[in-house]
């Protein structure tokens, strides 16, 4: 990188401090404050931090958020590797058109795309109609809707776009004669796509990882209005604290939390997956 | 290039105006009638045609500034992000927090001659006066909170102990909002109303066991009134604590009703407040707003078209028998029966229990 390269990144680092950074320096701050008569207080108090250490609440919604956002990853990676390799195969202008429709239902806000879902699988619902239709069930399947189950599907279906994406440009570098080869070897497709695709593609993978599980595990709009009785997370407590409960120390104490033990899954996450041997020989090629 | 150039222009000119404009601002003030108020407020109290009969009898114009919530605007006027609001909308139940936050002006109430219309449970309340005995909210909205249900499958008018009922399993919603949800739960198990919202820490424990075991009984949590409304109108629920804005708006498509069950009506009220950065200029004119709140023309109209009652009874003998009916202003011994939800002293004690009932 030259001198000047450098100095055109300054403005985007500086962004980043006082966009991130600076808020995070304020969370870390206020985790220490005491709240009296609806006023922040400077102080140096550790209430919020040890009513956040013993709140079995607290930690459980931290580690759903995990779970979800962990969930989710998989979910996407299982859909998004054969849809991904099939835009490889498309040729140029399918390609464009392939990509436009894949990103289609993200032009639609997300809570368009809720109430779309409510009416898709809600009890007088399309599926449950169709398969009332056909006979397949009596009852409506109520646990299409307002379950953890509506949660993973959304989360997976909102994000998979992303996933798609970014195996899909880690895919269009894999020297299609690596595969060949392979094959010619007596490779079946299986162990081909695990032995050459795979550790090939696995930046690109650990690109869209990094992306859906921040994007997932953050999700607060999706669970509470699709989730039903399960749909409580983390980020909705964070809401809570820091709206109608005033308890800003705890929500900035929470959302601390929170955000290291997202950061610290997310680098796990992603040094698994660099350190396949695939992606160090990709990575160190670059 | 050209485009460009033409844009900066563009730019540069209009700012050089609103530079001019902004100096001739405070003159203007001085001089003329104020030309605008913002009025901060529910959707549902401030819908254009509400006010127009104030914009055309003062010459002043009311910019509506729609709340998401009220802890929304609570945080806004504590942290001084809603400097542009000249009037707020604090609810009569959480006026005491604004209040001791100390971002309401107290209020002179002989500019409000409306008052003399109001009806004596909300002339007569305390909970819109500070310690130092000033009047810093006026009520001038109200409504009850009934539980709405399909008539055409609970054949018999609920009371909050169908929201518990495994009867109606997967049929039912409460709202995602600790405190109607829990005095909801404390009335289920016989606590009295007037109690309800000053539970014990014993009984806070025996509320937040009802509410786990009322969560496989519920299709979900509502969050807004939309949202609940979608529910009923997609056959998801059939019994909700509510509002009665899904009643209005599926009673002409489907059999719905209102229930106002016997163990307490939870009421609620909005109030007229004025932030306490608002200058001297403006003060008049929100006055002559608080006037028109409780004046005839907001009532009738709001009466008409939002089937809400407002906290005056200056038009209530005009009104039909069953437009009477409609906003709960037919029978006034209601009003003997209200609760009023207050957030009481423990309730950081009682988010902590929602919060753990809904993680549970």
């Amino acid at each position: 990188m030259t001198f000047r390269q450098r100095h055109l990144a300054l403005p985007v680092a500086a962004a980043i401090v006082a966009g991130c950074l600076a808020p995070l320096a304020v969370l870390v701050a206020f985790s220490f404050y005491e709240v009296e008569d609806f006023e922040l207080v400077p102080a140096f108090s550790f209430r919020a931090w040890g009513e956040l250490a013993f709140s079995s609440t607290d930690w459980f919604l931290i580690g759903k958020a995990v779970l979800s956002g962990v969930a989710t990853t998989v979910f996407t990676a299982i859909l998004g590797y054969p849809v991904a390799l099939a835009l490889t195969r498309l040729a140029a202008s399918g390609k464009g058109l392939a990509v436009i429709v894949l990103l289609t239902p993200l032009y639609t806000g997300e809570i368009v795309r809720i109430y779309a879902w409510r009416i898709v699988l809600g009890g007088e619902g399309l599926v449950n109609t169709l398969l009332q239709g056909v006979g397949l069930i009596d009852e409506p399947l109520k646990f299409l809707l307002f379950s953890p189950f509506t949660i993973a599907l959304v989360l997976t279906y909102n994000n998979l776009p992303f996933m798609v994406l970014a195996i899909w440009v880690s895919a269009e570098m894999v020297d299609r004669r690596l595969i060949e080869a392979a094959r010619d070897l007596g490779a079946r497709p299986i162990d081909a796509f695990f032995r050459v695709i795979f550790p090939l593609t696995t930046p690109g993978l650990a690109a869209g990882s990094l992306t859906v599980f921040a994007l997932s595990a953050g999700e607060m709009l999706t669970p509470s209005l699709l989730g039903g009785t399960s749909g409580s997370t983390a980020m909705a407590l964070v809401d809570n604290l820091f709206g109608t409960a005033f308890d800003w120390p705890l929500a900035s104490a929470l959302a601390l939390a929170l955000l290291a033990t997202l950061f610290l899954v997310a680098s796990a996450m992603a040094g698994l997956l660099l350190r396949l041997k695939g992606a160090r020989a990709v990575v160190g090629r670059v | 290039m050209q485009r460009f150039t033409l844009n900066r222009r563009q730019m540069l000119g209009g700012l050089a105006a609103g530079a001019g404009l902004s100096l001739l601002g405070p003159m203007g003030r001085a001089s003329a009638a104020v030309s605008e108020i913002v009025w901060a407020t529910w959707d549902s109290n401030g819908h254009p045609e509400y006010v127009a009969p104030f914009e055309k009898a003062t010459g002043t114009k009311v910019k509506l500034s729609f709340l998401s919530s009220e802890d929304a605007q609570f945080a806004a006027l504590k942290t001084g992000s809603a400097s542009d609001w000249d009037i707020v909308n604090p609810s009569l139940n959480g006026a005491w927090r604004y209040i001791k936050a100390k971002v309401l002006k107290p209020l002179d109430l002989s500019k409000v001659p409306n008052l003399a219309h109001m009806y004596d449970v909300f002339k007569t309340t305390d909970k819109v006066k500070g310690e130092d005995g000033a009047t810093y909210a006026i009520p001038y909205l109200w409504g009850l909170n009934p539980i709405v249900y399909r008539s055409d499958i609970h054949t018999e008018e609920p009371t909050y102990s169908t929201l518990f009922d495994p009867k109606f399993k997967g049929q039912l919603a409460m709202r995602d909002y600790a405190l109607e949800s829990i005095a909801v739960a404390a009335l289920h198990l016989g606590i009295p109303r007037e109690r309800a919202f000053l539970l014990t820490s014993d009984e806070l424990a025996e509320v937040k066991k009802a509410l786990i075991a009322q969560k496989p009984l519920l299709r979900t949590y509502w969050q807004t009134i939309g949202d609940l409304t979608n529910l009923f109108a997609t056959g998801e629920v059939t019994a909700a604590f509510s509002w009665r804005v899904p009643y209005d708006a599926l009673k002409d498509k489907m059999k719905v009703a209102m229930a106002k069950p016997k163990a307490g009506i939870m009421g609620w009220c909005d109030c007229f407040g004025i932030p306490a950065n608002l200058p001297d200029e403006k003060m008049d004119i929100a006055y002559k707003f608080a006037d028109y709140l409780l004046g005839a023309d907001y009532a009738s109209t709001i009466a008409e078209i939002g089937n809400y009652a407002t906290t005056s009874s200056i038009i209530r003998d005009k009104l039909t028998p069953e437009k009477q009916e409609a906003i709960f202003v037919d029978d006034l011994s209601v009003m003997q029966n209200f609760m009023w939800p207050v957030a009481p002293e423990n309730y950081s004690e009682w988010l902590k229990v929602w919060n753990e009932v809904k993680a549970a």
